[in-house]
Parts: structure tokens; C-alpha cells; sequence
């Protein structure tokens, strides 16, 4: 225990912490402009001098580390006199052109000179001329007014890891610049920004577009674009959002942001938006009305119901919706649809790996908390790019890193290039191998566990066949994993849309029971969790309680108030091929856009158009909303109240900011759809939903929206895991596919974009404004290509246009291609073929030819 | 990217220490060496060669004065004009370079014969006015003796 | 009274009473730093090993590491760098911190103008250097030394190389020195042209490949040091002076030179004298006698006007201020400092705002950069005084310039910016009127 005295007030710390830590503790401020909470002590603006008894130099205290005993003030005439001087100083190069300055009104130098500064300067001479940088697409950057307090270059370096800026040059002549001095081609987080106390680093987006003081509300809400959910403040003016900001010491990501976050807001003000419904008429979509459109709908959908049974109605549910919305989606299609084909994009890869592992492993063994990252000694990415999909996420193995974590990586993750220990490139979609031969060492040095029978049973199986394979590093892998230490696996869905996906989710599934490993599943949308949560699965209640056992789906009719029909429901994939064979007559798809985002799109597309009846509720008129029978419009993100579940099942309030007088909250228009169909559901408020969902759910039992508020609610809220594990794991016949040496397509994720909204986002398309196909340096060299070259890109599917980028740390003979820009997207030239077990569509392998235009 | 053999330079100073990126100031010296200068290109080149982000590569490059960030002429003449050779007449040598050769600090000379920097001390004090051109050093100058010295630099 | 002998007897040579005296006699010291330099080829290892060299090598090697410790502390040796912090008590912490390797750096940056001394034992004496560190290195039980060289000193490097390359050839470096199973090995680190890099903890940054800017301290590199291990940094001259403890005693050592600053010290005199040049001469001798007697005067029967006593980072001293002991303990008490010895004589004709606008400008030129006071005051400061010398001082701009250095002073990060306003506070203080002069005659009395 160390006992200080500030200003005469004691203060007792059970660890050592500087001085200015233990003022903050105990209430005392003291100003400082270089340190800041999310970066390691600087020293470097002295403003935070303090007198310390016995020490004959005034100390700083951010650097100053508390000893027992130390007598401590923070305000003396010296201190003052130090502080004024120190103000002084950095006026004398600061260009004092407030008036025009973004900062002005909540600038740290502004405030405080206003606070400790003199109020004249003695400077007389000529002030250091730096021209202002309006260069690049999204920061402007103005040297006059730097401080050179070095927290952006802090924040990129040893926080968010791009280390895209530094200090160029040295004392006086010292400026903050990125390596090209026009652009920053930088991963664009702008946490850069957020640590910027003057107006040196500003956005472009947000330039001379508003005044801190004319926000008339601030809202505290959660990010909409990835499964780590973060929290930041929208700051509203004029029922619009201007601008996000990060929140301190809340959420998982502690004031942080990515660019999706920070710069992704706009989607929700796009004038794109659909305002009211359409309903087609001789083969248009024409303006209507919301009468109109919801009897139409539900007339049709009973009329369907009644004649051909619930199982030609097929509902597809959304990752990027609420758990309100979505536990609505399923109740609806249940109970007034009488159907269970109910699935999800998330089908793709995350509902799939999930319900794999739950099966081997037990329910929540996914549920792991994401800072816990930090805390292993080994991490093993595999299947994507953390940093990109789950960028937050990313930086806890970026932090790991730095704290000695051996990270280890299969396959490609540029984010993670200049901190992996080690990585090994299997051959083209050889994954399943190199795990399997992981797992059988593993095996062979540490025995079975002995807990899980079934599982037991097939790594011993497995461990019989031999496995010769000969890549660089695997043996190295392989000690690395037996090192003792303890390992967490970050796995990516890009190995899990393989038309064998099952074969590695074992594989990881075997190694992480052998290992006691943390298991972390990327998740690329907001709610993928929650969705799954809410029972938008084919065979799953709410809660994860399979629709098979009766005593489950009596108590969700007793609560629900009528009967759920037994048979299990249709997977996505095998949706649109009823569709496409007439079996379905009706699809009902709530904010997705599955003839954009399902592989081999065309053939999507001919399915829809074989329905009877489509309706898709959207905010915007998509790929398949065009394709609808009627479309009704939907509320954004912004725009409405309830709650996400992160992918480590942490429940997050979404919070209502902006009021869009044409948007309609989607469980509203479901629960009237229904209402008409004669199943009633009535819910006043979101919030009314989730007490529902609160009783019925043994996950979210006892679950309130203020008990989410405090930000700490993970499930199982007061209540447990449920399911077991199963007794016999279900195995495919093998089927080997030779891969020769061609090129091979695959998706990419990019860490500006994620699909349908971001396109939508004016700043992101400034980062990214263009669909690039990404191909390494050797099969850029043997093709010709150049960086910026126009390339076609041809598979069997289709071929489209796009330009040419170089990426050196793909190694393998993958070319990459995101599915993000309207007619450009990765799936419209991919095919796909079912795994018997996951029933993901896999979509590896298909050969693309690349030819120079 | 370097050639081989200078890659396998770079690899053996790795050696020498625990941390690779201790190469990173040798390494900038051999890329001045190969590309005369530090060119986007030549700082880029290091950071690849290092697994070294670019900005840091720069950044750290530019801390440092006798790394160049402009391509130099043949002979580069580093005059020392700190006290000591100041008290000893170094100015009056800047004002020859200039008038002989319109040589000024910081600038090549049109014929890409000299580049002139103005050093602080570099520990020729005793017989200052001192300086270096390329890695010679001379010291004791006058202006006569410049001519003389720099006679033999073509 | 001050006298000494060349004598034979290691015991009793090179001694002067401890209380030193303002006198002029000669002092003719066998030299223990610049042995043999004389010889042409003296950077062989051969002439080295022929005038006794790496022979306390093997002696050292019969003590402990712990008892080499004891004899570098009871000589009372202290660091040769500007701070002097006694040696052995530096080896003593790196030696009592449990963390392994330990690394041993010398620092050999020599940035602080005016000071030339290590430059003769890098070039023309550079296995003494080797020696020292092996010893040392042994001592501290490092496993691994590095000599940061400055980047200006390209020849030098060329030299030390070459002597690395012998000594390893000669097998006192390597991984079984001597066959003794002690491991040292030894690389030169070049440095590229920045000050502040001689300040050891901005060394050590630079020695990992960063900018040189410092740390915040504590904790000190005896305990986190190069890659976060206890590391000690030794200037050139305080480990070429281990050689000579191991080989005459901590007693005999301690004999040389003042009390409590014993041993043989490099004195550098440039500027205004007859015969600058490296003295090496007991430490505790007279600034008078540095310059009168070994330097031969004023040059040209000029008068002389002011000494910086030890780099320019020391305050000026005026004429009639130089009768006292050169050493770590004393120079404080007249006003001024050792630092690295760097004696720099003025005569009349100088111009002290010259002196002191030039000073300035190394100091913003070599300013890191990572601290406000240092970074805008220098700039400040050299812009105040670039006007007065041009002509163009203002009323008010003396008390400017006072205020502007006290604002400095003690408020800087790491000592160089203190350094920097200790020139302007110590030249108002002795040359006042100079500044005055200038401001009321518009322009540079001395042109
Ligand atoms: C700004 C600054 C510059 C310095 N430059 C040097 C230098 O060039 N050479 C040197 O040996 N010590 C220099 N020092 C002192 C070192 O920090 C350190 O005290 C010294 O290397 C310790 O070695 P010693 O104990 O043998 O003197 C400098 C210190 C400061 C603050
Ligand atoms: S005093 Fe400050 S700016 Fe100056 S060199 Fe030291 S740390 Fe750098
Ligand atoms: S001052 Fe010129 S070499 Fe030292």
C-alpha cells in the first residue's frame, strides 16, 4: 500500500501509478496536453508540473511514479509561472487562427491558455511557416497549429499498430506526416483524430460542416457495422447525424473506432432512402400506400398459408437487424406463417461454424470475452483478416502482440503481417489438411481429454489415417501450439464457405478441445449472434433450443399462444432451390439482399423471379428489392431503439438518435402483417419486446434494457447453457477436388466496407472507391499486371471489370475481390456447392482468368 | 527490393543484435550507399527489407541529419562552423565556398560536383576550421587550402 | 605544491596532491590514455600488445566479477562523459538488478562541440578502448558491448573495425575469450548525425534502431537499458581508463589527480590558444595551467576574454575566473562545469554574442524535438540573439532573454535544453554589457 498526500489530501493506491494517475483517482486535476488515457507516458509538453517535497526541480506528473510517502502540491505561483511559460511557448509558432479553425470550442490548447495562460505573448519574431495538407481523401492536416504533443503518431504506432504517420525531421522543424506526404493510405480508424487536442488533424468530411456548439443532442449508441459492436456518441443537429465520437473508458473498445465507425454514419441520411411502399403493378414498382401494402401482403401470404401449406413460405431474417426485429421475423413466420424456413446470410459462415462447435462442444463455446484476447500466450488466426473484419478485435491481437503473444497465422491476414510470430501459407484450400495433421500431433502428444466421447472417439479415428504434409513453418506451428501456453483461436468465416468446411471446423473444433483453447468466431455483421439468439434458424427456438424437443416447443406455444409446426425448415441455400423449383411460393426477406450477397447471383436471381410473391423490407431499393412484389421501407440504425449481441454474446443497447418521419421500425410492420393475418402481436415499444424475449429465452432470462445499459450483460443472463453436446458426429463421404495451378477466386473483406450499407457511405467510398481485384506479386509478375491496371476478371459465372492492386503478402495463388460495390461484387462470379453438413454454401475453387483491358 | 547480396549484408548486422530492428540506421546507410540518397523509393526499399512500417522507416530517417533527403552531388563537403571553428574564421570559409564555387549550405552545385552542409562540431576542434568531404577529413583551412583540397574531388 | 615525476614505479608516478594549486609548473605525466599514440601504427593490436597491451586482460580475468567491481569503485573512478557519476557504483546497480543479458555500451558520440578527446583513443588507441570494454564487460558479467561511434567520425569506425576484427582474430573477443569460457562480443554502432544521441538513454534508442530521442527516467538503463535489460553506458575515456585500475591498483589509481575526482583526464583546448591539441594531464589541475602552461598561451599575445571550461553546454567563465581545479567536484563551486573537458579560449577579439547566438543555434538545431521548453525556446532564443548580433536588438530584448532561458532552465525534459539556457544565463551574467552594446550601437562591436 502507498499512502501520498496532494494538496493535504491523502491518497492510498495499491499499485504504483504516476502521479497525475493518482491525482485523476483522487479527483485533483491537473492539466496535461501530451498524455492522454490510451497512451503510455510522454513527458514531453510539461504542463503538468507539480512541486514534490524534498525535490529540488518541479516534476511532471505523468511520468513521476507515486512513492510512499511523496508530498505532493499542484498549485503553487512556480507551478502557475511553469504552466504560463509552457502556454506561451507553444503560441509562439500556433498560427492563433481560432476563428476558422474546426477545434475552436473544443480545442485543449484553447482551453487551456483560457484557464493557465498569459494574455499577451512576448514573441515578436516571424512564426515557422508550414503549408497546410489538403491532400489526402479524408484528413487534413495543418502543422501551425500542431503542438507536436505526439499523440496521433502514439496512437497509430503503439495502439491501433498501422503506424502510418511519424514525426518527420527534428526539434522545431519537427511536423507529423505520413510516409507519402500527400496521402495517409492509412487503415483511416481517424483514432488519430480523436486524440488530436488542437486542430492540426481534422476529417474532410467533417470540415467547416459544424461547430461543437451547435450539436443539439448527443446519443449514446452502439456501431452498426460488425459483430464487435462498439459504443461510441452520435452527435445530432437538425435530425441528422454529423458526426461520431468515441466514448471513453465504455465498451469493449474503450474510445476507439475503425473507419466503418467513425466515417460509415451517413448511410442512414442517404437521400437514396426508400420512403414509401411499392407495390408492383404490370411489372413496375409503383408508390402506394402502407394499407394498401401490408393487406396486400398479408392476403397473399394467407392465401399461400391456406392453400399450399406454411412450407411454400420462406422468410429470410437479417444479421444487421435487431434482436427485436428478428425475434419478431421468427414468431411471425412460426406462428402466423406456420413455417420454420427461416434463415439467414449468416448461414454463409457464422450461424453454420457456430452451430457446429455447439454441437461438438457445447452451446457458449464461443463465448469468449474479446479484451480476454490479451491474456494468451498464443493466438491462431485462421480463415480472414481480424483486423479487417472485426477491426476492434483485431487491435486486442495487435496489443497481444506487443505484449509478447505469439500470434500465429494461417494463411493471408495483411493486417496482422508486421505482428504474427509466424504463418504458413497452405496450398490453395489445402486448409483442412494442414489442420487435420495439427490436430493428430496434438493429439499424439497430449492424449485425449476424455471428456467428450463422440469427439474422442473421432480424433482417434482420425489420427489413423497418416497425414503427410510439407509446408514451411508447420512443424514450428505445431511446437508453438504445444508450447504449453495458453491458445486462443481466431477463426475467420473464409474457410468456412467450403463446400467441405466441415472437415476444418473439426479439425479446430478437435484442436481447441485438445488444447482448452478460446475459441473466437469472426463476425462480419452486427447481430449475427443475436440472430441466431432470436431463433432465426431453420431447426432452433429462441435461445438455441432445438426445435425438436417437444417439451421446448410446448412452453414457447404456451407463451406464444398457438402451435409451431414440427417440421424443421429449409437452410438458405436450400431456400432459393426451392425457389427456384416452385416448392416456395412466397419469400418474405427482411433487410437483406440475398441477390447481391449469395454466391452465383444469377442463378439467385432467376429464383426470385420464379416466386409467386416477394416482399422485402428495406431501407434501400436493393439488387432484390427491385425484384419484389412489394417493398416496404424500413428504419436504419439510427433510427430506431433495441439491441444487438456481439460475437462474444454481449447484449448492447441500440439507442433511437434521429427521427425519420418515413421510416418503420421492422417488428412494427411484421407484427401488423401478422396482426392482419390474424396471429396478434402487439408491442408498444421495442423494449416490450425484449421483456418477451426475456421470459421466453433461457439466454436473455430476466434481461431488462436497464440492466443492458450498464454495458456488462453477457449471455446467459441468469440463466445456462442448455444444449449438450451431440452423441455421434455426422461425417460426408469425401469428395477430393485437385486444384491445378490456375488462378482462384475468393472474397475479400475490406476493412472500409461491409457490403450493401457502406457503399451507401460517402466518406468510405472516398477511402475505397473502387472494387480492386488483389493479387500477389508473383502472379502479378507473370501476368504483366501493374498496380492500377484495368483487368477483366472471367470465372464460369460471369466476368467483370475492375482495377488491379498488388498485395505482397499474398503468397498463394488466390486472387482476392470484395462483394462491395453495386455490379462489381465478388459472388456475382462465384459458384457454390452445399456442405452436406454444415449446409454452407461452399464457394471456393472457382478458377478465374484475368486479362489486361 | 535490394539485391541479394546486400540482403545478405543487411542480415548479417541483424546478427549482431537482439532486436532486428536495430538495423534500421545501417541499413538507411547502405541505402544512401546504393541509391545516393534517401528517396521515397530508397526508404520504402528499407522498410520492406525490415518487415519496418515506411512512416517509421522515414521518420526515424529523418531524426537524423546525415541521412540525405535530396539526391547530393559527387562530393559532399561537411564544413564545420561550430564555436571553435567559428572562432578560428569558419564563416569567412562560407563566404568562399560561395563566391569560388557558388556553393551554399544545403544546395549541389549545378555541375552535381559539391553538395555543401554546415556541420555542427565534428571533433576537429584543435585545428578547426575543419571539415569533411566524403569521409576525409581536413582540417586547419584557409581559403587557399580549400582550393587546394578540393582540387582533388572532380 | 604541485609536483609530479616521471617515474618507473606504478606505485607512486603520475601523483599530485590532492589540494591543487593555481601555479604554472609543468606537469609531465606518463601517459596512461594516449600511450604509444606517437607510434604510427599504434591502432595495431601488435604495437598495442608490444607496449603491454591486453596483458590486465588476463589479470582482470583472475578476479571475480564482483571484486573487479570493488577495484573500479575504490579507485573512485568517475564516468568521463560530462556527469561524472562515479563508475563503479553504476556497474554495482546493473550488477545487482537479476535480469539477464546485461548489455554494455560505450559512448562514443563525442557530439559536445568543442570536445575532441576520445576522438585519439578511437583512432590511434583503440584497443585500450577494446581492453576497458572487455573488462568492463566481464565485470557487469555482459555478454554483448556495442560502441555507439558518431556518425562523423568515419575514419574512426574504419579503425575500431579493424582492431574488432584483431581482437576477435587474437581471440580476446568471442565466445571463449582466452579460453576462459567468457563470452564478449563487440560491434560498432554508427550514428548519424544527432547530439542528442550522446545522452544515454536517447543512445539507447538510436542503438535500437529509433530516433534518438530520450527516455523518461527513471528507470535508469542500469535496470531497463538497451531492449529493456540492464545496461550500462560508459564514455570512451572512462573504459579506456579499466586497463590501468586492473593493472596498477585502485590505490595507486586513486592517487592521480584531485581527491575525490582521481585518475588521468583528457583535456581538449581549442579556440584562441598557441597550441590547442588532447593534454592528458592529472584531473584537478588548473584551468590556468591547462591553457598557460601545456597550451602555450594566448595565441598572438592577445588578452584573453572568456573560457567555456568544458563544452559549450558549460557556462562561460571570464578571464579572470580560471584558477580552479578542473574536476567533477570543484567546477560547480566557481560556477561552471567539467563536462567533457572541453576547454574553449576566447581572446578579445571575440564576440560573445556571436559566441552565444552560435551556441544557440546548434542547441535548436539539435533539440530533439520531444519537449515544448527545449524545443520553442531555443528556437526563440537564437532568433532574439541573431537579431542582436545583426543589429537589430530591441529594448527589452536582454530581460527577454534572461526570462526566456529561466523559463527553460530545469524545466526540460533531459539536460541539453537545460544546457542550452545555462549558455544565455551565463553569458548576461559575465558579458552583459557586451549584449547591451550591441542592442545600443545597432550592430556587432566586433566587425
Ligand atoms: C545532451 C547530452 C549529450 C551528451 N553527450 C555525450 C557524449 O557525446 N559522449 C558521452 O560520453 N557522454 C555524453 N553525455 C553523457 C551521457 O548521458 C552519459 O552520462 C555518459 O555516457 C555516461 O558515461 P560515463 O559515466 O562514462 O561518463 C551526454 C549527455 C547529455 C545530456
Ligand atoms: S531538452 Fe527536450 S527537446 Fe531538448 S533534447 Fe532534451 S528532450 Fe529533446
Ligand atoms: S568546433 Fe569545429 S570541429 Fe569542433
Amino acid at each position: 500500500m502507498i499512502t501520498i498526500n496532494i494538496n493535504e489530501k491523502e491518497i492510498r493506491l495499491d499499485k504504483p501509478v504516476t502521479v497525475l494517475e493518482a491525482a485523476r483517482t483522487a479527483g485533483i486535476k491537473i492539466p496535461t496536453l501530451c498524455a492522454h488515457e490510451l497512451l503510455e507516458a510522454y513527458g514531453g509538453c510539461r504542463l503538468c508540473v507539480v512541486e514534490v517535497e524534498r525535490m529540488l526541480k518541479l516534476q511532471t506528473a505523468c511520468t513521476l511514479i507515486a512513492a510512499d510517502g511523496m508530498v505532493i502540491r499542484t498549485k503553487s505561483e512556480a507551478i502557475s509561472n511553469a504552466r504560463r511559460s509552457i502556454l506561451e511557448f507553444l503560441l509562439i509558432n500556433h498560427p492563433l487562427d481560432c476563428p476558422v479553425c474546426d477545434k475552436a470550442g473544443e480545442c485543449e490548447l484553447q482551453d487551456l491558455v483560457n484557464k493557465y495562460g498569459a494574455t499577451a505573448g512576448r514573441f515578436k519574431e516571424e512564426k515557422r511557416k508550414v503549408p497546410e495538407s489538403h491532400e489526402d481523401r479524408i484528413f487534413t492536416r495543418n502543422m501551425e497549429r500542431c503542438v507536436l504533443c505526439t499523440r496521433c503518431v502514439r496512437m497509430c504506432n503503439d495502439v491501433q499498430g498501422a503506424s502510418a504517420i511519424n514525426i518527420v525531421g527534428r526539434g522545431g522543424r519537427s511536423r507529423m506526416e505520413p510516409f507519402s506526404p500527400t496521402s495517409f493510405n492509412c487503415e483511416y480508424c481517424g483514432n488519430c483524430l480523436t486524440v488530436c487536442p488542437v486542430g492540426a488533424i481534422l476529417s474532410r468530411p467533417h470540415l467547416h460542416s459544424l461547430r461543437p456548439w451547435q450539436i443539439d443532442k448527443e446519443v449514446e449508441t452502439i456501431c452498426p457495422y460488425c459483430g464487435v459492436g462498439c459504443s461510441f456518441v452520435v452527435q445530432v443537429r437538425d435530425e441528422s447525424i454529423k458526426r461520431v465520437i468515441p466514448r471513453f473508458g465504455f465498451g469493449l473498445n474503450n474510445g476507439l473506432l475503425c473507419s466503418r465507425g467513425r466515417f460509415g454514419y451517413e448511410v442512414t441520411g442517404s437521400q437514396e432512402r426508400i420512403k414509401v411502399p411499392l407495390v408492383r403493378i404490370d411489372g413496375k414498382l409503383h408508390q402506394s400506400t402502407w394499407d394498401y401494402a401490408l393487406n396486400l401482403i398479408a392476403d397473399k401470404l394467407k392465401d399461400i398459408r391456406d392453400t399450399h401449406g406454411g412450407s411454400a413460405i420462406a422468410g429470410i431474417a437479417s444479421p444487421r437487424c435487431t434482436n427485436e426485429d428478428n425475434y419478431v421475423f421468427q414468431k411471425f413466420m412460426r406462428m402466423a406463417c406456420k413455417t420454420n424456413n427461416i434463415d439467414s446470410i449468416s448461414r454463409i459462415g457464422f450461424a453454420s461454424a457456430q452451430r457446429y462447435f455447439e454441437d461438438l462442444l457445447g452451446q457458449g463455446i464461443t463465448a469468449n470475452i474479446i479484451l480476454g484476447l490479451k491474456n494468451s500466450d498464443i493466438i491462431l488466426v485462421l480463415g480472414g483478416d481480424p483486423t479487417a473484419v472485426n477491426p476492434i478485435l483485431g487491435l486486442s491481437i495487435r496489443a497481444a502482440a506487443r505484449n509478447g503473444t505469439k500470434i500465429a497465422v494461417i494463411g493471408n491476414a495483411k493486417g496482422l503481417e508486421r505482428f504474427k510470430t509466424l504463418r504458413i501459407v497452405p496450398d490453395i484450400f489445402k486448409e483442412a489438411e494442414v489442420l487435420e495433421y495439427l490436430l493428430t500431433e496434438i493429439f499424439r502428444a497430449k492424449g485425449l481429454r476424455g471428456e467428450k466421447p463422440a469427439l474422442d472417439r473421432k480424433i482417434e479415428g482420425l489420427s489413423g489415417k497418416s497425414l503427410k504434409i510439407d509446408i514451411a513453418g508447420l512443424a514450428e506451428l505445431k511446437d508453438v501450439l504445444l508450447s504449453g501456453g495458453s491458445v486462443s483461436i481466431v477463426l475467420g468465416m473464409d474457410v468456412v464457405h467450403r463446400s467441405r468446411g466441415h472437415r476444418i471446423l473439426f479439425a479446430v473444433a478437435g484442436i481447441t478441445y485438445l488444447l482448452e483453447a478460446r475459441l473466437y468466431l469472426l463476425s462480419e455483421s452486427s447481430n449475427e449472434q443475436g440472430l441466431i439468439d432470436m431463433g432465426c434458424v431453420p431447426d432452433m427456438l429462441p435461445g438455441g433450443r432445438p426445435l425438436v424437443v417437444g417439451d421446448f416447443k410446448k412452453r414457447f406455444e404456451t407463451v406464444w399462444k398457438g402451435t409451431i409446426p414440427e417440421k424443421g425448415g429449409l437452410t438458405l441455400m436450400e431456400i432459393i432451390e426451392a425457389t427456384k423449383d416452385k416448392k416456395i411460393k412466397v419469400l418474405y426477406v427482411m433487410g437483406e439482399n440475398p441477390v447481391f450477397n449469395l454466391p452465383n447471383t444469377s442463378y439467385v436471381k432467376e429464383a426470385l423471379k420464379s416466386l409467386d410473391f416477394l416482399v422485402v423490407q428495406d431501407i434501400f431499393l436493393t439488387e432484390t428489392a427491385e425484384l419484389a412484389d412489394v417493398v416496404l421501407p424500413a428504419s436504419g440504425w439510427s433510427e430506431k431503439d433495441g439491441t444487438y449481441t456481439n460475437l462474444e454474446r454481449r447484449i448492447q443497447l441500440l439507442r433511437k438518435a434521429v427521427n425519420t418521419p418515413s421510416s418503420a421500425d421492422d417488428w412494427r410492420t411484421i407484427s401488423e402483417i401478422s396482426s392482419k393475418m390474424g396471429y396478434e402481436m402487439h408491442y408498444p415499444r421495442a423494449e416490450d419486446i425484449m421483456e418477451e424475449i426475456a421470459t421466453v429465452s433461457p439466454l436473455y432470462k430476466d434481461l431488462t434494457y436497464d440492466e443492458i445499459e450498464k454495458g456488462n450483460c453477457l449471455w446467459p443472463y441468469n440463466g445456462e447453457p442448455l444444449r449438450g453436446v451431440v452423441s455421434e458426429i455426422p461425417a460426408a463421404e469425401e469428395t477430393f477436388r485437385e486444384y491445378k495451378e490456375g488462378l482462384y477466386l475468393a472474397p475479400e473483406k475490406i476493412l472500409f466496407h461491409s457490403g450493401t450499407l457502406s457503399r451507401r457511405a460517402l466518406a468510405l467510398r472516398k477511402i475505397c472507391p473502387e472494387p480492386t481485384l488483389k493479387i500477389g506479386t508473383n502472379h502479378a509478375e507473370k501476368l504483366g499486371l501493374k498496380e492500377g491496371d484495368n483487368v477483366s476478371v472471367s470465372t464460369a459465372q460471369g466476368s467483370i471489370n475492375v482495377q488491379v492492386s498488388i498485395d505482397t503478402a499474398i503468397k498463394d495463388n488466390k486472387v482476392l475481390l470484395g462483394n462491395n460495390f453495386e455490379g462489381r461484387g465478388v459472388f456475382s462470379l462465384l459458384n457454390y456447392e452445399i456442405d452436406p453438413i454444415t449446409k454452407v454454401p461452399g464457394i471456393e475453387g472457382c478458377e478465374v482468368t484475368i486479362e489486361k483491358i | 527490393m535490394f539485391k541479394e547480396t546486400i540482403l545478405k549484408e543487411i542480415d548479417d548486422i541483424k546478427a549482431r543484435y537482439p532486436d532486428p530492428k536495430s538495423a534500421l540506421l545501417p541499413t538507411l546507410y547502405i541505402a544512401q550507399r546504393e541509391f545516393g540518397w534517401l528517396s521515397h523509393e530508397a526508404m520504402h526499399v528499407v522498410a520492406q527489407s525490415l518487415n519496418l512500417p515506411e512512416a517509421m522507416v522515414r521518420g526515424t530517417a529523418s531524426f537524423y541529419t546525415m541521412f540525405k533527403h535530396k539526391p547530393m552531388g559527387r562530393h559532399l563537403i561537411q564544413l564545420c562552423t561550430n564555436v571553435s571553428c567559428m572562432i578560428l574564421g569558419a564563416e569567412r570559409l562560407v563566404d568562399f565556398l560561395k563566391n569560388r564555387y557558388s556553393l551554399e549550405p544545403n544546395i549541389t552545385t549545378t555541375d552535381r560536383r559539391f553538395s555543401l552542409v554546415i556541420m555542427e562540431c565534428i571533433g576537429a576542434c584543435d585545428r578547426g576550421p575543419a571539415m569533411l568531404v566524403n569521409t576525409d577529413f581536413h582540417d586547419s583551412l584557409t581559403e587557399e587550402r580549400i582550393e587546394e583540397i578540393l582540387e582533388k574531388y572532380k | 605544491m604541485c609536483h609530479s615525476r616521471k617515474s618507473g614505479n606504478p606505485e607512486k608516478r603520475n601523483w599530485i596532491p590532492h589540494q591543487v594549486r593555481n601555479d604554472r609548473q609543468k606537469i609531465i605525466m606518463e601517459k596512461i590514455l594516449l600511450k604509444n599514440i606517437e607510434n604510427p601504427d599504434s591502432a595495431d593490436i601488435n604495437e598495442y600488445i608490444n607496449v603491454g597491451g591486453y596483458k590486465n586482460l588476463s589479470k582482470a580475468f583472475e578476479y571475480q566479477p564482483k571484486d573487479v567491481i570493488e577495484e573500479v569503485k575504490k579507485s573512485g573512478l568517475r564516468g568521463r562523459g560530462g556527469a561524472g557519476f562515479p563508475t563503479g557504483m553504476k556497474w554495482s546497480f546493473a550488477d545487482a538488478d537479476p535480469k539477464f543479458p546485461k548489455y554494455l555500451v560505450c559512448n562514443a558520440d563525442e557530439g559536445e562541440p568543442g570536445t575532441f578527446k576520445d576522438r585519439p583513443i578511437l583512432e590511434k588507441n583503440p584497443h585500450l578502448l577494446i581492453e576497458g570494454l572487455i573488462i568492463s564487460g566481464y565485470a557487469i558479467r555482459a555478454e554483448y558491448g556495442y560502441i555507439y561511434l558518431r556518425g562523423e567520425y568515419p575514419y574512426a569506425k574504419e579503425v575500431l573495425n579493424r582492431a574488432i576484427r584483431q581482437a576477435y582474430e587474437k581471440n580476446y573477443l568471442g565466445d571463449n575469450v582466452l579460453g576462459k569460457n567468457i563470452k564478449f562480443h563487440l560491434a560498432v554502432y554508427q550514428g548519424a548525425g544527432a547530439y542528442i544521441c550522446g545522452e544515454e538513454t536517447a543512445l539507447i534508442e538510436s542503438l535500437e534502431g529509433k530516433k534518438g530521442q530520450p527516455r523518461i527516467k527513471p528507470p535508469f538503463p542500469v535496470n531497463v537499458g538497451a531492449w529493456g535489460m540492464p545496461t550500462i553506458v560508459n564514455n570512451v575515456e572512462t573504459l579506456s581508463n579499466v586497463p590501468y585500475i586492473i593493472e596498477a591498483g585502485a590505490v595507486a589509481y586513486s592517487q592521480i589527480g584531485s581527491k575525490d575526482c582521481p585518475g588521468p583526464k583528457l583535456y581538449c583546448i581549442s579556440g584562441c590558444v598557441e597550441k590547442p591539441g588532447v593534454y592528458e594531464l592529472p584531473m584537478g589541475i588548473s584551468l590556468r595551467n591547462i591553457i598557460y602552461t601545456h597550451a602555450g598561451g594566448i595565441k598572438d599575445g592577445k588578452k584573453l576574454k572568456a573560457v567555456i571550461p568544458g563544452g559549450i553546454s558549460t557556462s562561460v567563465l571570464p578571464a579572470d575566473k580560471i584558477d580552479c581545479p578542473m574536476d567533477f567536484v570543484s567546477m560547480p563551486k566557481h560556477g561552471s562545469m567539467l563536462g567533457s573537458g572541453a576547454v574553449i579560449v576566447m581572446d578579445e577579439s571575440v564576440c560573445m554574442v556571436k559566441v552565444t547566438y552560435r551556441a544557440l543555434k546548434f542547441f535548436e538545431h539539435e533539440s530533439c524535438g520531444k519537449c515544448v521548453p527545449c524545443r520553442e525556446g531555443t528556437e526563440w532564443l537564437r532568433k532574439i540573439l541573431e537579431r542582436i548580433e545583426q543589429g537589430m536588438g530591441r529594448e527589452g530584448d536582454i530581460e527577454l532573454l534572461s526570462d526566456v532561458s529561466e523559463t527553460i532552465s530545469g524545466r526540460t525534459f533531459c539536460p541539453l535544453g537545460d544546457g542550452a539556457a545555462g549558455v544565455v544565463i551565463g553569458m548576461l551574467k559575465h558579458f552583459r554589457h557586451e549584449f547591451e552594446e550591441h542592442i545600443k550601437n545597432a550592430k556587432c562591436i566586433f566587425s
